[in-house]
């Protein structure tokens, strides 16, 4: 379906790849038979990637297992990973979360079987976060650059603005509230994820790690007035019943944006093919705009979410499972057919992004609007960020200390205080040096 | 099996007639026999309990003995962790929420289950049966499927029970707000439990013999007098078994906030002990301080549940 320009070419030089010798390609494994690589993985129409995968690999074959989506497969890969044993030879794991994996001593380094090489085919700010000096950790695959969605025939139809500013977005809340008493601009989800990408769309940085710099060391700064700025305004809005409360991806949550409860969503790259799934009342009714800017004429990005390949140590055949992690997505044209059409990930390969296939593809849920035009350029503008190497703790506090201020038993302006309180003590508790 | 060896003693005594002597001969050859055949029937059940009970508890005693952080690697620390446990307020905090939920939903659930039990009993219709099965229904229902039910029930776009109040011009009730949400948590406990409960205390009451409530009723007491003085008292074992249950699984309270957490976001990483012990392993790969707030926490239910039968056994004894 993407069958132009750069496409053509890889698949031309895959050709190439057959007639040559397979180690040129980067294959691997032993003269006795395809080496077997274990993966789990929870993509959507993963099998087809596989089957792709295996078809064109003769010497290798990808077992695939589906441990269950986000924190089901990570308690898994942890248990196996402390255990010592039965973990896969290849993990899907979310960039927040390589720090994690990387001081748990699980990840291999890619970077010994050539994945350097890899470096200029994905989006740099992917890149950067996937890797660790020369050390490659993880392969990135699909992002979440964020951009706002929004109900463009109610929009249209009470002649309300869209939001350029978060200033405008709260003037539109008000806006909306009048003209729907029971309809609000958006819902607060409490999800640490979201928030942070929030933050990070802010100019906020709060976190900074390097493993291979400095291992006990972390930067934890969500104290930041660009972080507090993203609380106090979502804050006063829950605050004054403009914005609704109900958790993503909860029925209610999905009810609501199919009702014209919610009238936006400040989401990320991969939310279009979750929501057109779900969303059947107001298929066609949404549209994408750029994220509102903290200064008016403002180009600031954040990212939600996203997720990689990675070796682990537990490996039997670490240079064959590098050469899985590396070509499932990134040098296949027949997965990236299934992952655009069928899974909906947003492409971290930065030719897969810019092709004109991917960015002047029209979807029908947003009434043929070119979407992708909105969320490429954000990838591409978004810059270096870091995680904590216990990332679950900091989005588990951001969670629950947001959730205490949705049911009022906290204060807006304490929840990042508090989270930031909670977080140096676990970190110090941990054995880190922690700095702002 | 080593009772059997005072009773050879006397046999080897007895006069050697030779007739007594085989017999002797015989029976001390059995008896030999016998541990070996009494150790081979009690071999399964002991592995089982070696392999699925001492072992896995050795190694998580063993596992909360050292610490792990992140940045520095494993140590032995001894009892550090469960310093660390009794003097963590998020455990506290988890431990004192579980404690008051159990203190209002124990009562309440065993009242209902004991009410049901004694008309159960005093009823013998068709529909005493078929109730019976309907109460007993939720109990087979898996307990993630209830939480996941109820979290529908308790939705305010899915469920049938948060508008109720908008009919009298009210305010819809939001069952996953702070201050219904153990409520919502202890009826979703209550419905799943009730039933359960209320099998139990009915069993024993078909235990108790005809002719005492016969022997009442002749003496002038009536239905409500039989059942509280005479039925009741009966089958107190029964209701302080089915007490001792439920506050251990009260202590372990899991399944529901879990599930539910999903709704309610209100519901932290440390709402409930044994939550926080899964999470410090699952979420933050800290299995040592996890296997520590799991021991501390079933030192707790022990102590728990030994001070509750202490008690009752005492009270007994006095009034006896």
């Amino acid at each position: 379906m993407l069958g132009t320009t750069w496409l053509a070419k890889l698949r031309g030089g895959l050709a190439a790849c057959g007639l040559l010798a397979v180690a040129a390609c980067g294959g691997a494994g032993d003269d006795d038979g395809p080496v077997t690589v274990s993966v789990w993985a929870w993509y959507p129409e993963f099998k087809g990637v596989v089957e792709a995968f295996n078809a064109s690999h003769p010497d290798i074959k990808v077992e695939w297992t589906n441990a269950g989506t986000g924190a089901d497969h990570y308690a898994k890969l942890k248990t196996a990973i402390t255990a010592g044993k039965g973990a896969p030879d290849v993990a899907m794991v979310e960039f927040q979360q390589i720090p994690t994996f990387v001081i748990l001593d699980a990840l291999a380094d890619m970077g010994e079987h050539g994945a350097n090489e890899d470096e200029g085919l994905y989006a740099e700010w992917a890149w950067e976060q996937a890797t660790d000096g020369d050390k490659v950790y993880a392969i990135p695959v699909d992002g979440g650059p964020m951009a706002f969605m929004y109900r463009k025939d109610l929009f249209d139809q009470h002649g309300i603005p869209v939001p350029a500013t978060w200033a405008e977005y709260a003037e539109a809340a008000v806006k909306i509230k009048a003209v729907d008493p029971n309809a609000h601009i958006a819902s607060f989800g409490s999800d640490g994820g979201w928030l942070n990408g929030l933050m990070w769309q802010s100019g906020c940085r709060p976190y900074g790690y390097s493993h291979t710099t400095a291992k006990d060391q972390v930067k934890i700064d969500l104290t930041a007035p660009e972080c507090k700025r993203v609380v106090d305004l979502h804050g006063d809005l829950v605050d004054k019943g403009l914005m609704a409360k109900d958790p993503f991806f909860t029925a209610d949550a999905t009810a609501a944006l199919d009702s014209g409860k919610y009238w936006t969503w400040a989401a990320a790259g991969w939310t279009p093919g979750y929501l057109a799934g779900s969303l059947k009342n107001t298929a066609g009714k949404w549209a994408v705009a750029p994220m509102p800017q903290w200064t008016a004429g403002a180009d600031e990005q954040g990212d939600w979410g996203g997720s990689t390949f990675t070796v682990t140590k537990q490996a039997k055949n670490p240079k064959a499972a590098t050469t899985v992690a590396r070509e499932l997505f990134g040098r296949s044209a027949a997965a990236w057919d299934i992952g655009l059409d069928k899974a909906f990930l947003y492409p971290l390969v930065k030719d897969v992004a810019a092709d004109p296939a991917f960015t002047g593809k029209a979807y029908d849920f947003f009434n043929g609007q070119k979407v992708n035009e909105i969320f490429v350029p954000v990838s591409e503008k978004l810059g270096d960020f870091q995680f904590t190497p216990f990332q679950d703790f900091v989005y588990g506090e951001l969670n629950d200390r947001s959730a205490e201020a949705l049911s009022g038993s906290r204060s807006w302006d304490t929840v990042l205080e508090e989270t930031q309180k909670n977080v140096v003590a676990y970190a110090e508790q941990q054995g880190f040096k922690v700095s702002r | 099996m080593t009772r059997s060896l005072p009773i050879t003693a006397p046999e080897a005594d007895d006069p050697p007639t030779p007739p007594v002597e085989s017999r002797a001969r015989r029976r001390a050859r059995r008896v030999t026999a016998r541990p070996v055949a009494g150790m081979l029937f009690v071999l399964p059940f002991f592995l089982v309990v070696v392999t699925f009970l001492v072992v896995p508890l050795g190694y998580a005693f063993w596992l909360s003995l050292s610490s792990k952080s992140l940045a520095l690697g494993t140590r032995f620390s001894g009892l550090d962790n469960y310093v660390r446990a009794f003097t963590d307020p998020v455990l506290l905090d988890g431990l004192l929420r579980v404690v008051l939920f159990g203190l209002v939903q124990i009562p309440i659930m065993l009242g209902i289950a004991l009410a049901g039990a004694l008309v159960l009993d005093a009823v013998t219709t068709k529909f005493a049966m078929a109730f019976r099965l309907i109460a007993f229904m939720p109990y087979a229902v898996p307990a993630v499927v209830g939480a996941l039910m109820w979290g529908f029930l308790y939705s305010r776009t899915f469920g049938p029970f948060a508008d109720l109040p908008t009919l009298v011009g009210g305010d819809p009730i939001d069952f996953f707000s702070v201050s219904l949400l153990l409520v919502s948590l202890g009826n979703i406990v209550t419905w799943a439990w009730t039933g359960y409960n209320m099998i139990i205390l009915y069993s024993a009451l078909q235990g108790v013999p005809r002719e005492v409530h016969e022997a009442a009723v002749i003496d002038g007491a009536t239905p409500v007098q039989v059942a509280l003085r005479v039925k009741v008292p009966a089958i107190k074992q029964a209701i302080s078994l089915a007490a001792i249950f439920t506050v251990i699984g009260t202590m372990q309270f899991f399944t529901e906030p879990q599930i539910m957490a999903r709704f309610a976001p209100q519901i932290s990483a440390g709402y409930t002990p044994n939550l926080y012990a899964y999470n410090q392993a699952f979420a933050y790969s800290d299995f040592h301080y996890s296997a520590a707030v799991s021991f501390a926490l079933g030192f707790l239910v022990f102590v728990v549940a030994y001070a509750f039968v202490f008690v009752n056994n005492r009270r007994r004894g006095k009034r006896a």
